[in-house]
């Protein structure tokens, strides 16, 4: 048996939702990117690697409709975890996801530390980038969800609000879309990949672990409080098996390697379509 | 006394045969009289037939005051000669007086309104929704793109169960960007600028963010190599 080299950070659970996420992402944006693109051989390639036009679209509202039971799935989830006996306090607690003054500080004090101005902030258990994340998929799958179902079914949707509402909609998706594509394939893909700290790759959401010098190292508040609680010992596990880690890699990049395609199609064939 | 009754056999032969000819002539018309308003004759007649060079007598003025309710108000170019009105939008032949006009296309004129998904997704044509010649403006009564009757006669033949709400989607949408569409359609031009704003405001902070901590990490990992 491995040492215990590894503290735990996401639970099966939280990493089921990561993957779900991640497949569904990919899947939407690749079917909406491919209608988005199909005046172009690109869009067309890749719509027809779905079956086509209508295909496409076919699939984009069902993986959509999945998303969104997925989030009310989530929704409850989280309504679970918080400890409502302590309700408020509990959510301004260092294991919540609630972004907190702190947190303004920190990203301050990080840019402080890019510039080597300052000594770097000693985050604990979340930074501010990675709430950040997390807010913007949790505000982003309602608008896209919501949108993209008045799109899918106008004939329903204008009878409880005007036809010309679907033209404000349509832009609406379709630059959230955008946004959470470029997000998630340029900055999102490069703080847990590329950046040389966790490159090649931060295992975190797959093996559900970090290692517990590299999260002293970046996370130190995080580490000490555990210290101090004297449930640092508990939390600790075991690497992932050489065969685990292979299957992270290889389907870790596969994912990059699908949103990297997508921007770099969709930058190249921006100025072919018709906006 | 026969040749009398020939005669009048032969009258009212003649008369009859004329009587018969009647029948078959052009209804009389007051189109055909003196008209004192040229406003008058604007909205009953020429209007609606596009003919202005075949009545008798031409209007008083050759620039009338012309006032469309909720549409345009004041003076603007009318002339029996030229035959051009700027305003189209309540026509029953849209494309009237436009000279040469057998001759050309579409989208020499209307280049903006192929250029949106129904064109360039769906591969309509002009004559799907507009319909053949002559092609009345949308608001003229008879239009079958009279927001009143457009959804049955127009949206739903693609689109079944088409609503009147359902046919206020603006098919021809205007540039969300453009100042323009501040006037012609201001929750989109609003809508879509803060959309913009939104991913721009987002990229503005998280790529340099990104982009700085990259090259700091990159020269932390050559300082401790």
């Amino acid at each position: 048996m491995s040492p215990k080299t590894r503290i735990r950070r996401f639970s099966p659970l939280q990493r089921l939702f990561h993957l779900f996420l991640m497949l569904t992402f990919l899947t939407q944006a690749s079917t909406g990117l491919a209608r988005m693109f199909i005046e172009t051989r690109w869009g067309k390639n890749l719509a027809g690697f779905f079956g086509g036009y209508e295909t496409c679209r076919t699939i984009h509202i069902y993986v959509g409709i999945f998303m969104l039971c997925g989030f009310a799935l989530h929704v409850v989830y989280v309504l679970s975890r918080i400890k409502w006996r302590e309700f408020p306090r509990s959510l301004f607690g260092p294991d919540s996801l609630l972004l907190q003054f702190k947190d303004v500080k920190e990203f301050f004090l990080h840019i402080g530390w890019f510039l080597n101005f300052t000594r770097g902030p000693e985050f604990d258990r979340w930074g501010y980038w990675e709430k950040f994340d997390y807010w913007a998929v949790f505000w982003g799958i309602p608008v896209l969800g919501i949108t993209g179902l008045l799109l899918a079914y106008p004939l329903s949707a204008s009878q409880i609000m005007p036809g010309w509402a679907l033209n404000i909609a349509f832009w609406i998706h379709r630059i959230e879309a955008i946004l959470a594509m470029c997000h998630v394939f340029i900055i999102h893909f490069f703080i847990a990949h590329l950046r040389p700290h966790s490159f090649p790759m931060d295992q975190a959401m797959f093996a559900g672990s970090v290692d517990v010098d590299d999260a002293r190292h970046e996370r130190p508040t995080w580490i000490a409080r555990l210290e101090h609680a004297g449930s640092l010992q508990s939390a600790l596990v075991s690497e992932p098996s050489a065969a685990g880690r292979a299957i992270f890699y290889v389907f870790g990049y596969l994912a990059v390697a699908t949103g990297v395609f997508l921007l770099i199609g969709g930058l190249v064939n921006a100025r072919f379509i018709t906006w | 006394m026969k040749r009398v009754m020939s005669t009048k056999l032969a009258v009212i032969s003649v008369a009859g045969v004329l009587l018969l000819e009647l029948l078959g002539l052009p209804a009389l018309s007051p189109a055909q009289e003196e008209v004192a308003s040229s406003i008058r004759r604007y909205k009953d007649r020429e209007v609606s037939t596009g003919y202005y060079e075949e009545y008798e007598a031409l209007p008083h003025r050759q620039r009338p005051l012309v006032e469309i309710p909720g549409v345009r108000r004041g003076v603007f170019p009318y002339s029996p000669a030229a035959a051009q009105v700027r305003s189209r939008t309540h026509l029953a032949d849209s494309h009237q007086g436009i000279k040469f006009y057998e001759n050309l296309r579409c989208q020499i004129c209307h280049l903006n309104e192929t250029t949106d998904i129904h064109t360039t997704r769906a591969n309509l044509t002009c004559r799907q929704c507009h319909g053949g010649e002559p092609i009345a403006s949308i608001d003229h009564l008879y239009s079958p793109l009279n927001p009143i009757r457009k959804h049955a006669y127009v949206c739903s033949k693609c689109h079944e169960g088409a609503s009147a709400s359902y046919a206020s989607y603006v098919v021809h949408e205007p540039n969300p960007a453009m100042v323009g569409t501040r006037t012609s359609f201001p929750l989109l031009f609003y809508v879509f600028w803060l959309m913009v704003v939104l991913a721009v405001g987002t990229f503005l902070v998280f790529l340099p963010h990104t982009l700085m901590w990259g090259i700091r990490e990159l020269f932390l990992k050559m300082k401790k190599e």
